[in-house]
């Protein structure tokens, strides 16, 4: 127990800091926990909401790097599996009435079925094919999103709008609820994903990512390892644009476009690919960047952001988390490996 | 002596692996040398480390009394070095011409070398507009090697010359390279001990990335007891 | 025969499947529709071909998927836009750009005199980065100080009729002559010309690899061709303004033409050897990187000239109008120089419908050529295949790389200018025309010329046809619903193809297996 302490020291230090943001957040604006706790509002009820946007892109992000950085597909379509979770669920409450657990079954059959779709394309295609079909994938769902005859369910290029949240959740009213459940499905997620990626079916994505060739001589079936991370890439996702539909009064079609499959690269790109704990780093900086920016310097906030996107490809390609961890010699063995396989 | 290549104790690294870890090679001028050893002992990566294709990060590489390492490859190839890769790396796009003239260094190299050229290997004559696709191994090595001729070459690394051919064909490669040896220095890397035995006057023997023995051909034939500690049953 | 045959089974069989389409399309319509969709297909192409043949010659030798292609060929559009609108502005811009350009000029210089500099470790590492702060510091104070023509580009965002009228009656909106007032000329100019030199320098000392370098007259021709533009630009501004004003709007237009290529050039060798270099043994990094850059360049264009939408005129040779327009003969339309002819019964656009793609068959031979027939391709071609053993014969690929990279942009910018006064100009131009071309190379072939052609005008004809079939609608057989496909079809139903055509063969329909 103990040993189990001291060696999560970090990771239990940041969930203890995530548990109480809000409620010193509260105090520095003269509200009292009690009143936070009540659902108070000010300054800790907008951090909150920060807070919980992070969560959904870390969760988002974190789905990017299981098949980006550790199984090495790298996937130009991948804001539809997030897209996919964001408009059924917006549209099996709005349009059809479903609770929240009939709409969670739904977004998992959906969220499979997309999968199953990518993999029909996998064995076919390698490298920048793939990438090529998953962004026709992609913008051909975007193009189907924005449609004006489907206008009446997804409202086209407006977004999607109007979908009644239950209360006992809602983002209006039990923010600081809404805050912990996303702590709590983003930490599950985390932990799932540890344990998936150290799990021999883990591994074998590792090995897939350095060497398809060799892992598939050593025996393995490659394509079944692919469509495990893929199907569990897709869940994640569907499931992280679920909360987006319940916490955002609008889904907006460009979570459908290739600008929020780079928001994903961008992200883990800052945290550091296949690092995992990078998706949750890079969330928080992209946000917060992203926000400092808008509300500073206006109009060209994309433009700084892009270019802080080329600095990061340019001088600290591991991110920050690899960077952090690329003092053991492995890692940087496993990535020049990666890099290899993209270079042939 | 006068060494118109001197290797002296280059260490290369391809990736994280220490592939070169002390080559020393003397050249003398107008001479062939072969590089002897076994498979992946490091030969290969010699001869890309003296051109600059992996290029040395400690060591010294002089040619022709000036250091080249670390000059660019294109720079170190045009001092006039001509490299014939092994695997007979010819333009499998371009024509057998093309193939010739894109080596060319100065305008004109294509046609006053022509006659010479084809006079060492008539069959390419024959084949001047086909692709390179067409060739069989043995044309493909003769076009390779008469790439390197095109222009002045005063050194010429040639990797592997007999890899894959027929016997009667290797028997015209060697008489090729006796050839051209009287014009210009030669570099051989050669896993065929009895071809290298016949066109060589000195070898260097690589083991395990380092140069462990050098000398003159002729003692190296005798000396049974190297041959077979460092080549093998040769 | 029967083994191509067998070898291409599947290709023909796609060949026969798109002839089989566009036979039943033809059905669908009548002639003059069929004729003016067809060549409106090929317009799209053409345009779609100068994008993609830029990218695939890039993608081809230097293994670069350029995502940045469709911004590049935005700012084409927007620059060659600029210089017909105002040349004011654009020949204000020419003595800064040449002065900071001069100084690159001297690249070989700098080895020599590095050289003779004896310093301390320490020092040397400093010594660039003082350098270029140096230099960034003259050219924070000069730059911003400079005269340089500014407008507001919002009066030019009207639509296109009332812009249209202004142009044809000659009205312009009133040009201010820009003088130097903040700063005085002679320190201007002397202070970018030192700034350059002083920041190239630096960048120079970067490198510290041997070299032998050979000073001859060679070395400081580009300076003094830099040095002479400058002055020139600043000494005839006034009368090079005049002039460019008063050029009638074909010459005007060709000048754009070439001046949007230019920069495009310019743009691509200056992207490559700068920020594309160091990422060769980092491929990921690249495509990262690039879609970076597509996202800056965008930003780039916004905060230049906003968000508005333009439209250029065409020139006067392609946009007359008289009694005898539309022409049906072709002395009719030497004469009147109408916009419009008559084709098989169909009116088909001049500019539009002929010229583009009588340019894109302009470049494709002109490059065919060029990859065929010069030195430069033959080491672009032995290149796409073995780059190590081009370089060990002594060629400098590095720059020949450079030189493939500035040809592509400049292809990609070419076609902006051209396809600006056909579709206008706007923020989001670039990336659907992108997708275009990325759909054309991959339903041709990756890395093969003659692929991205026909990719190219396979795209732009399914477009087409679809867009139509949109207007008249397809009876639907054994039904009497008619089918009238809608505009978002029109991608859809090109993704839909690229899709299932990398399925079947996933090197394209020309591509090489691997």
């Amino acid at each position: 127990m103990k040993k189990f302490f001291s060696a999560n020291r970090g990771s239990l230090f940041t969930l203890l800091v995530l548990i109480l943001m809000p409620f010193i957040v509260g105090l520095f604006d003269g509200a009292s926990p009690a009143t936070v706790f009540v659902n108070g509002s000010g300054q800790a009820k907008f951090i909150e909401g920060l807070a919980i946007e992070i969560f959904i892109l870390a969760v988002y992000a974190i789905s990017f790097d299981l098949i980006f950085g550790i199984t090495g597909l790298l996937s130009f379509g991948h804001s539809m599996f997030f897209a996919v979770g964001a408009y059924l669920t917006g549209i099996a409450i709005k349009s059809f009435g479903y609770s929240l657990l009939p709409t969670l079954g739904l977004i998992f059959v959906g969220a499979v079925v997309q999968a199953l779709l990518f993999a029909l394309v996998l064995p076919r295609v390698k490298g920048i094919t793939f990438a090529l079909v998953t962004l026709g994938l992609g913008s051909v769902f975007h193009i189907l999103v924005m449609s004006s005859e489907m206008g009446k369910y997804t409202g086209s290029d407006v977004g999607l709008q109007g979908v009644i949240v239950p209360d006992f959740i809602s983002p209006a009213n039990e923010r600081l609820r809404f805050y912990f459940v996303m702590l709590v499905v983003m930490i599950l997620v985390y932990l799932i994903y540890q344990r998936f990626v150290n799990s021999p079916t883990g591994r074998v994505c590792v090995a897939i990512r350095e060497n398809e060739g060799r892992a598939r001589m050593l025996g393995y079936n490659t394509f079944y390892f692919k469509l495990a991370a893929l199907t569990l890439s897709s869940l994640t996702a569907a499931l992280a644009g679920f909360f987006h539909t319940l916490y955002q009064p609008i889904v907006s079609p460009n979570v459908a476009g290739m600008g929020f499959t780079v928001t994903a690269l961008l992200i883990i790109l800052i945290g550091g690919v296949g690092t995992l704990n990078g998706a949750f780093v890079g969330a928080v900086m992209y946000r917060l960047l992203d926000y400092g920016l808008r509300r500073y310097i206006g109009e060209s906030a994309s433009f700084i952001n892009g270019a802080i996107y080329v600095l990061f490809v340019l001088f600290i390609p591991y991110g920050i988390v690899g960077t952090w961890r690329l003092r053991s010699f492995e890692i940087k063995q496993g990535w020049e490996r990666l890099l290899k396989l993209f270079g042939q | 002596m006068e060494y118109i290549l001197d290797v002296q104790n280059i260490q290369t690294f391809i990736g994280q692996y220490h592939i070169l870890q002390g080559v020393n090679v003397r050249v003398p001028k107008g001479s062939i040398v072969a590089l002897l050893g076994r498979n992946g002992a490091g030969k290969t990566t010699t001869l890309k480390s003296i051109i600059g294709l992996t290029a040395p990060r400690e060591g010294k590489v002089i040619f022709n009394g000036q250091e080249v390492n670390g000059m660019r490859s294109f720079d170190i190839s045009s001092m006039g070095i001509g490299f014939v890769p092994e695997h007979r790396a010819i333009f499998r796009d371009l024509s057998v011409e093309e193939n010739l003239k894109i080596a060319e260094r100065k305008k004109g190299d294509y046609l006053r070398k022509k006659d010479f050229i084809f006079e060492l290997f008539p069959d390419l004559k024959r084949l001047i507009s086909l692709p390179g696709t067409s060739l069989s191994g043995g044309q493909q090595q003769m076009l390779a090697i008469a790439r390197a001729l095109v222009p002045d070459n005063q050194l010429l690394l040639i990797d592997e010359p007999s890899e894959g051919l027929a016997p009667v064909i290797i028997e015209s490669m060697m008489a090729a390279i006796r050839e051209l040896a009287k014009e210009s220095t030669v570099v051989l890397v050669e896993q065929n001990f009895l071809v290298a035995s016949k066109l060589a006057e000195y070898y260097v023997i690589i083991e395990e990335g380092r140069s462990v023995q050098d000398g003159n051909m002729k003692d190296l034939v005798a000396d049974k007891a190297a041959i077979h500690r460092y080549l093998g049953a040769a | 025969m029967n083994s191509f045959l067998r070898k291409n089974f599947i290709v023909i069989i796609a060949f026969a499947v798109m002839a089989a389409f566009l036979i039943a399309a033809a059905q669908g319509m009548e002639k003059k529709d069929f004729v003016i969709t067809l060549l409106r297909g090929l317009a799209v192409g053409s345009i779609t071909f100068l994008v993609a043949s830029g990218f695939s010659l890039i993608f081809g030798l230097l293994d670069v998927l350029n995502l940045a292609h469709g911004t590049l060929f935005m700012i084409g559009a927007y620059i060659g836009w600029t210089v017909v609108v105002r040349p004011d502005t654009f020949v204000d811009l020419l003595t800064p750009l040449a002065l900071i350009a001069s100084g690159f000029a001297l690249g070989d210089v700098y080895p020599l005199l590095a050289s003779r500099i004896r310093l301390g470790s320490s020092m040397r590492r400093i010594l660039p980065w003082a350098l270029i702060l140096v230099s960034l510091l003259i050219f924070w104070r000069i730059l911003p100080r400079y005269p340089i023509a500014i407008w507001d580009v919002e009066n030019y965002g009207q639509s296109p009729v009332t812009f249209a009228f202004m142009a044809d009656s000659g009205t312009r909106l009133p040009v201010l002559p820009a003088a130097f007032t903040e700063v005085t000329m002679s320190s201007a100019l002397i202070g970018l010309l030192l700034a350059s030199i002083v920041i190239a320098f630096g960048i120079s000392l970067f490198d510290t690899s041997p070299r032998t370098v050979k000073l001859t007259w060679k070395n400081f021709i580009w300076f003094a061709v830099a040095l002479i533009v400058a002055i020139v630009g600043v000494v005839f501004n006034n009368a090079m303004t005049d002039y460019l004003f008063g050029l009638n709007s074909n010459w005007l237009f060709f000048v754009a033409v070439v001046v949007a290529t230019l920069s495009g050039v310019v743009l691509g060798g200056l992207m490559e050897a700068t920020l594309i270099r160091p990422l060769y043994s980092r491929p990921i990094y690249q495509l990262m990187l690039t879609l970076g850059m597509s996202a800056i360049g965008i930003e780039m264009v916004r905060a230049i000239w906003g968000r508005p939408e333009f439209v250029m005129s065409k020139p006067e040779f392609f946009n007359g109008g008289g009694e005898a327009c539309p022409a049906t003969n072709f002395a009719d339309w030497w004469a009147n120089h109408c916009s419009t002819i008559l084709f098989l019964d169909g009116r088909v656009r001049v500019y539009n419908e002929i010229f583009i793609p009588l340019v894109g068959l302009v470049v494709l031979v002109s490059i065919w050529i060029l990859l065929q027939r010069t030195r430069l391709g033959m080491i672009i071609r032995a290149g796409v295949q073995d780059r190590e053993m081009v370089e060990a014969l002594g060629i400098n690929i590095r720059r020949v790389f450079t030189m493939v990279f500035a040809l592509g942009v400049g292809l990609a910018a070419l076609g902006g200018v051209l396809a600006a006064p056909s579709s206008g100009l706007s923020n989001a131009m670039g990336e659907s025309l992108f997708l275009n071309a990325l759909i054309a190379l991959a339903i041709g072939g990756l890395t093969n010329y003659p692929g991205a052609a026909l990719g190219s005008v396979i795209v732009g004809m399914i477009q087409q046809f679809i867009i139509k079939y949109g207007q008249i609608g397809i009876p639907i057989p054994f039904t009497d619903i008619v089918f009238k496909p809608t505009p978002p079809l029109v991608p859809a139903s090109t993704v839909m193809l690229m899709v299932i055509i990398l399925l079947i063969l996933p090197n394209g329909l020309l591509g090489k297996k691997e």
